[in-house]
């Protein structure tokens, strides 16, 4: 920016420096011109002047009578007059080479006027005899002589106008020189800016680079671990529902039984009265137990698959809160573990939704297989949305567990109009060999086929309380 | 007539032991073997050749409802009492598809369990109340889904008592002795009662009779 700035300054700067210059040369130009004309007008007046007395003095010499000497006297000193203002004139702007012809000029007009004054004194008879000697001896020569020292100092005016050209030229060539310069330097001084510039843009593009390689890595790596958070809460929550279940809920029904037992050899009422307390306890503890573990995963969804856990859901949600929910599948086997829980988790979210927020009366949830995707749809009848306007933790959620399995996550809402959310996702990823062959090859009798807790491997052995 | 023969299969031991305890004070049963998963008490039921099999759902290696399955696939004579923490539906009716002729829940276990084996020695099915509630519920919420007939309506008064007593255990010798009829009668009625309300087995027409209500 500061380089831009100082190149335009300089710019700028020369600019008007040329200009400046070239108006005092323009001005100089004239001023050379007009003084040039103005001393040789001077030259011509003197010339004229000693041309005119000449003449003058010749007529009156030629003249028969001398008559009207006074009068003539009087013009002679006119003439006189104004040569001298002229030679005055001239003499204040006089260059110095022409100091030595512009004296003697002077010195011999001085005399010339003189002699010129003399004659007039003459009586007739004096003319008469002097007058033709007086011609060509005195008045001619003199004048050549004095003309030619007017030629000579009109030479010299004219060698001071050529000078002056010479100086405006060489103060022209000067001026170009400089604005030359100025051009190179300007060139010189915009070449590096340019080249600093696109060095430093190059180099800002390249930490741009950095910079969104870095971001999207980072964008990548927080994906990553927030699938691995959502696959850790998930083995978290299968874990503890089923340790619930099968060992809390177990040691419940345990201690019911034992209760029951020593019921039967209890005789004493205070005894019962414990013992039955005990039994309350134990029987309230088991359904808390019950429904924790359904609440943190439930366990069709690993006994028996999607369709039944879905299912569940939807009567689990029209207990609790009368929502009328419908489900519909079309599968044509289980799904692997991942798309089986998003799924699940996705539907559990919108029904949630539909029930809270919604004010649903019916949802229709569909889980369509076709080829190698999967395609799932919510439709509820409650109040609907602005998706654009609207978009909470939950549906982010759904949308990031949904990308994260290479799907496509849709929420078709408006305000008055229900809400219709479409989740496809592909399928390609299936392994071929299955970690259940029994459950693959016989799909339709999959629901009593499936054995889990280690299932056809074995070797994953469920603890034995 | 000897001692009813138990195998238990659960793999909690202070529940089996709890069990046997429960059973034996029971004059007539006897507890002859005792499992902790699913593969055990396969090879326990061909070895034992036991009445009456009181079974966990949540077992390792193989679970009670395969277990129960592929016992009932090669000795249809033994009755398979499921005894579950699981509420649900989708439990209830997998383990009866499977052949599981009792489900009871586990916080029931003393009042429940000597009344179940009873009843599935005597070729009846029995559930816990609250399973019996269950099925129920799903089946008229599910009637009320689907807005359908009630194939039920479809019946004779004759196919209804007989619907009764098959989802009660009874043969067709029994049925037909109780009702003064010939065998070749019973059976064309029950080859129509399952046409009409499109049932395919016997755990199927008995889970419907649950739902129903007709027996619990």
């Amino acid at each position: 920016m500061a380089g831009f700035g100082g190149l335009l300054l300089i710019m700028a700067a020369a600019e008007t420096g040329a200009l400046l210059f070239l108006n005092s040369l323009r001005h100089n130009d004239t001023t050379l011109q007009a003084r040039f004309l103005q001393r040789n007008r001077t030259l011509e007046r003197i010339r004229s002047n000693i041309y005119q007395s000449g003449t003058f003095v010749r007529d009156s010499l030629l003249a028969p009578e001398q008559s009207g000497a006074q009068a003539q006297l009087a013009t002679l000193a006119g003439l006189r007059k104004d040569s001298e203002n002229a030679l005055a004139a001239y003499a204040a702007a006089l260059e110095p080479e022409e100091a030595g012809p512009f004296r003697a000029l002077r010195s011999q007009i001085n005399a010339y006027w003189n002699v010129l004054d003399r004659t007039l004194a003459w009586t007739s008879a004096e003319r008469g005899k002097y007058r033709d000697a007086f011609f060509y001896e005195e008045l001619v020569p003199r004048r050549t002589s004095m003309l030619q020292i007017a030629d000579r100092i009109e030479a010299l005016n004219e060698e001071a106008l050529r000078r002056g050209d010479a100086k405006l030229g060489d103060l022209f060539g000067r001026l170009q020189l400089g604005l030359l310069a100025m051009i190179a330097i300007t060139l010189l001084g915009g070449a590096s800016l340019a080249g600093f510039t696109i060095f430093h843009i190059l180099k800002l593009e390249g930490e741009v680079r950095q910079r969104l390689a870095e971001s999207v890595d980072a964008r990548a790596s927080l994906q990553e671990l927030s699938a691995r958070l959502v696959r850790l809460q998930e083995d978290e929550r299968r874990a503890l529902s089923r340790e619930l279940h099968d060992e809390v809920g177990q040691a419940f029904s345990a201690v019911l039984l034992e209760t029951e037992n020593l019921l039967d050899l209890a005789s004493a009422p205070e005894v019962r009265a414990h013992l039955d307390s005990i039994r309350g306890v134990a029987e309230k503890g088991m359904n808390e137990i019950r429904n924790m573990a359904l609440l943190l995963r439930p366990s069709m969804l690993d006994d028996f698959g999607l369709l039944p856990a879905l299912e569940w859901q939807a009567r689990e949600i029209g207990k609790r809160t009368g929502l009328r929910v419908q489900v519909a599948s079309e599968m044509s086997g289980e799904l692997p573990e991942e798309h089986k829980t998003c799924v699940y988790r996705v539907v559990q979210e919108a029904l949630n939704n539909c029930a809270q927020h919604a004010q649903a009366s019916a949802v229709q949830v569909s889980v369509r297989q076709e080829s190698a995707r999967i395609l799932v749809t919510v439709q509820d009848d409650g109040s609907g949305f602005d998706p654009e306007r609207v978009r909470g933790l939950g549906l982010l959620g759904m949308e990031e567990r949904v990308r994260h399995l290479g799907g496509s996550f849709h929420v078709d809402s408006r305000p008055g109009r229900g809400t219709l959310l479409s989740v496809v996702l592909p399928l390609a990823a299936i392994p071929e060999s299955s970690p259940r062959p029994d459950a693959t090859a016989t799909p339709a009798r999959l629901q009593t086929e499936v054995v889990w807790n280690g299932g056809a491997g074995g070797a994953d052995s469920h603890s034995a309380g | 007539m000897g001692p009813i023969r138990i195998l238990l299969a659960d793999d909690h031991n202070i529940l089996r032991d709890g069990m046997r305890l429960l059973l034996e004070r029971q004059p007539g049963f006897v507890v002859v073997g005792e499992a902790s998963d699913g593969r055990e008490i396969l090879q326990l039921a061909q070895d034992q050749r036991p009445d009456v099999v009181v079974m966990d759902i949540a077992m390792p290696n193989m679970n009670g409802i395969e277990a129960t399955r592929r016992i009932v696939e090669k000795q249809p004579h033994i009755g398979v009492v499921i005894l579950s923490m699981h509420h649900d539906e989708s439990y209830i009716i997998r383990s009866l598809k499977a052949g599981a002729r009792a489900y009871l829940l586990k916080d029931a276990v003393k009042a429940e369990l000597i009344l179940a084996i009873e009843a599935v020695m005597e070729g009846r099915s029995f559930f816990s109340p609250k399973v019996s509630r269950i099925l129920q519920e799903d089946y008229f919420q599910a009637l009320g889904r689907r807005d359908a007939d009630d194939s039920y309506e479809l019946l004779t008064d004759r196919e209804r008592e007989i619907l009764q007593m098959i989802a009660e255990g009874k043969t067709n010798k029994e049925i037909a002795n109780t009702l003064n009829l010939s065998l070749y009668t019973v059976d064309t009625h029950r080859t129509h009662i399952l046409q009409k309300l499109n049932l395919h087995s016997v755990p199927e027409l008995i889970l419907y009779a649950v739902r129903k209500g007709i027996i619990s």
